[in-house]
């Protein structure tokens, strides 16, 4: 063809343009249709057109179309208001603003099916976000119109069905109820039905047995098979399947842990996650979490993990993998996972050289990376031996872990504490590096924070760095922390952060004579503080941790035993 | 299917024996080749499968009257598909894309890398046809915002602008961009995904089935010599070379 062909009028690719928006209120069906088509074929797959278009106005206009008559338009409009809706939370928000979703319900009691389809489909795209309003289960109207869509023959409105499902039911009232409607028995069908409606009916599964013991023994006991299907589906071909099977699996056992009891099953789900997580795309990012719940505070299957390899696989996934945030998190909380109870596969782990990498993404661009690295070092860091070793106690992991203290994203900050706490344990010659790089300072300000998580954290850290440290140390944690600080903290309104305020004081007073003293510094507040802590005292480990302080005070010179006498207890 | 698995079973009986090649005559083979007896509905499922996946829809329809086999799909639907597949191959890509958003508006929404290829094909067309204001303009609009969300699409992208560059295209580093090949590539993708949609296999079983053959034969020459199929389309039986 010559290149005089030039410039098609039909070429679509032309920017978002008022003139659309014209057509699109036009009275005549036709051009309207045009329109409506028009904007839909631009949309779809193309975030930046969404966006300009959502600025445009547009979203009310193809809204509008709605309340027409021709199912043309009604299946064009609905499928434009969907893609607006798809993965796009700004569109989504448009969409309910317009006052499309009313419109959209009625278009799944319509006879034609085509019309049912598109707006089932759309919903869908709708249910799929977080925006979406929440669904009432527990009007028995919407019950009846839940189980109506389950029932579908067509799998569009099933898998709608199964979306509202898996978006609202939260509660355990609402599980209960969904129970007891017989929505069980309607997914269970769905198991035996076509690719999507498999994944549909697994998930909404998982939803519905969630920490709800109940619901998981009235899925076993509703029909022979029902358990049997979804252990099947685990050896599905299509590996999304595979993995929902695998959750679905996972979260019964959780639920109720007399469910699936045997070895086998075990293994089973250990070796599927772990060949799941060689997906290259959504499948294999889902299988890391899906594989964290299955072996958190499980010490029988983090055994099976690593005898399965699961750390080797890990490191190579974590060099893969460093540039795709969400995998990169999932991945770094399995390490967290596996090394929190076995020492086996935190010393495994320092022999892949994994450390370094983890250090890497204490500061990677995205917050839930860093925290979870955050949290991966803690579980590792709980090795006494690789402590005594100093092995966490280099410039590589300290520096970015305290930078970490001052992070934008209080998650992290909480995660980095977590770190820090275990890592300032006991070995005074490292000491040094973190309040060299203004690790104290910042322990100390975060243990003034509003937030009491973060108070608690904070102490916990500066506890654990008083334990056995110098007096040098010691001197340079209290005129930081200063006397009227801690005494405040030894009586916060939180228990917990008691209880770790008395803990520091026992280490700071702990060891040789002089130590004692810092109890009586400034009219000895802190030893008034303890003396009414004591009294009042709230809960065990209070008195506990308050009477290990004078234990140690006592154990110095006569002023002191006396004035241990004095507190009055 | 059947031939599969007696390939399989000699080999394992062979490999039981001696290590000296055995070998089979062809009278022995074809003789344990009667032995085994194949449901003629397996066969025909075989070949509806294929017939239905790979598109042809009106040898699908004769074969279903024929003989009595039942599609796993609604025969309706292929002819949209194979609409849409034609449509790639002819170069009419925009058409193509708004005959998949008809069938299903979901595909290339949920699908980034589908809907970059049938973009990028599109960019290739207006190149083909030297539209070269248009290509730019085009590429800039639609294909630049998607290049930053994707580092491989970026690089996709500028692989493709860069026919652009070379006065003569098919005699350029890039010019199998323009080849009849890179249609078929794209079509055969949105084949797939709209297959995919709508639950259904993306490839069909006969070809598989086939790779295993050959596999077997070639696991088997290693221990006998017997009669081979070397020639897949009529699968005659070849007398053993010895």
């Amino acid at each position: 063809m010559p290149a005089s062909a030039s410039i098609s009028a039909s070429s679509s690719h032309h920017r978002a343009s008022p003139d659309l928006l014209v057509r699109l209120g036009s009275t005549d069906p036709e051009v309207k249709l045009r329109a409506l088509r028009e904007v839909k074929n631009q949309i779809i797959g193309n975030r930046t057109k969404k966006l300009s278009f959502l600025k445009l106005g547009a979203v009310p206009a193809v809204a509008a179309a709605l309340d027409a008559a021709q199912s043309e338009l009604l299946v064009q409009s609905a499928a434009a208001l969907g893609s607006f809706a798809c993965g796009f939370d700004a569109g989504v928000r448009a969409v309910l603003d317009a006052g499309a979703f009313p419109n959209l319900i009625s278009l799944l009691s319509y006879p034609d099916e085509k019309v049912v389809d598109a707006g089932a489909r759309s919903l869908r795209m709708i249910y799929q976000s977080k925006l979406a309003p929440k669904y009432d289960f527990l009007q028995v109207e919407n019950m009846e119109f839940l189980l109506s869509l389950l029932s579908s023959e067509n799998e569009t409105v099933t898998g709608l069905g199964a979306s509202i499902i898996i978006h609202s039911c939260q509660t355990d009232i609402e599980q209960n109820a969904l129970c007891h409607a017989g929505v069980l028995k309607k997914l269970i069908n769905l198991l035996e039905g076509s690719l999507s409606q498999r994944d549909a009916s697994l998930e909404s599964l998982a939803t519905i047995m969630k920490d709800n013991p109940e619901a998981a023994s009235k899925f076993v006991s509703e029909s022979g098979r029902a358990l049997s299907s979804v252990i099947d589906l685990t050896k599905d071909r299509y590996p999304r399947t595979r993995m929902l099977a695998c959750r679905c699996l996972i979260v019964m056992r959780n639920t109720s842990p007399c469910h699936l009891q045997d070895i086998g099953i075990k293994t089973k789900l250990v070796y599927l996650l772990l060949e799941l997580l060689d997906d290259p795309g959504q499948v294999g990012e889902e299988a890391s979490f899906v594989f964290s719940s299955l072996i958190a505070q499980k010490e029988d299957l983090q055994k099976l993990a690593f005898k399965a390899n699961a750390l080797d696989k890990l490191h190579n996934q974590l060099l893969n993998y460093s540039s795709h945030p969400r995998r990169f998190q999932g991945i770094l909380l399995v390490l967290a996972d596996l090394c929190s109870n076995l020492e086996s596969c935190r010393s495994r782990f320092l022999s892949l050289k994994a450390l370094k990498l983890v250090a890497d993404a204490l500061t990677n661009d995205n917050a839930d990376v860093r925290a979870a690295a955050c949290i991966c070092l803690r579980s590792v860091s709980r090795s006494i031996k690789d402590l005594s070793a100093g092995h966490f106690t280099n410039e590589v992991i300290v520096i970015p872990l305290v930078r970490l203290l001052h992070d934008p994203c209080t998650s992290v900050q909480v995660a980095a504490l977590g770190a820090i706490g275990n890592i300032v344990v006991d070995f005074t010659t490292h000491k040094s590096t973190f309040v060299k790089c203004g690790g104290l300072k910042l322990l100390v300000q975060l243990s003034k924070s509003m937030d009491p998580t973060m108070r608690l954290k904070a102490l916990w850290a500066l506890k654990n760095l008083t334990f056995l440290a110098d007096n040098t140390c010691k001197e340079g944690i209290l005129s930081e922390l200063t006397t009227p600080l801690l005494s405040s903290l030894i009586c916060d309104p939180e228990a917990s952060v008691q209880v770790q305020a008395l803990a520091l004081v026992r280490n700071l007073v702990d060891g040789c004579i002089n130590s004692v003293e810092y109890a009586f510094a400034e009219n000895d507040i802190i030893l008034d503080a303890i003396g009414r802590q004591l009294q009042s005292a709230s809960k065990a480990e209070i008195g506990i941790q308050g009477m290990y302080v004078l234990s140690n005070i006592a154990s110095g010179n006569e002023f002191h035993k006396d004035a241990v006498h004095q507190v009055g207890l | 299917m059947s031939l599969f698995w007696i390939v399989i079973r000699r080999l394992a009986e062979i490999e039981a024996m001696a290590t000296s090649k055995k070998v089979i005559t062809k009278e022995e083979w074809e003789k344990k080749l009667n032995d085994v007896k194949i449901r003629k509905e397996d066969m025909n499922k075989l070949v509806m499968n294929f017939l239905v996946t790979e598109g042809y829809v009106d040898a699908a329809e004769k074969f279903r009257m024929e003989s009595g086999t039942e599609p796993d799909i609604d025969l309706a639907t292929i002819t949209d598909r194979m609409a849409v597949k034609k449509a790639v191959q002819c170069g009419n890509v925009e058409d193509a894309i708004e005959k998949v958003n008809d069938l299903n508006p979901e595909i290339l929404d949920t699908n980034p890398q589908l809907f970059f290829h049938l973009q990028q094909q599109r960019l290739i067309e207006l190149i083909r046809h030297g539209k070269v204001e248009e290509a730019l303009e085009f590429a800039q609009e639609e294909l630049a915002p998607r290049g930053e969300e994707n580092q491989s699409f970026l690089e996709e992208l500028e692989r493709t602008v860069s026919l652009l560059a070379f006065e003569d295209v098919s005699n350029c580093p890039v010019g199998e961009l323009l080849d009849i090949s890179q249609r078929l590539k794209t079509a055969s993708e949105v084949n797939a995904a709209i297959l995919t949609s709508q639950s259904h296999e993306k490839d069909p079983k006969l070809p598989s089935l086939l790779k295993m053959l050959i596999w077997a034969q070639n696991q088997l020459d290693e221990k006998a010599a017997y009669p081979h199929i070397n020639d897949l389309s009529t699968a005659t039986l070849e007398d053993p070379a010895i």
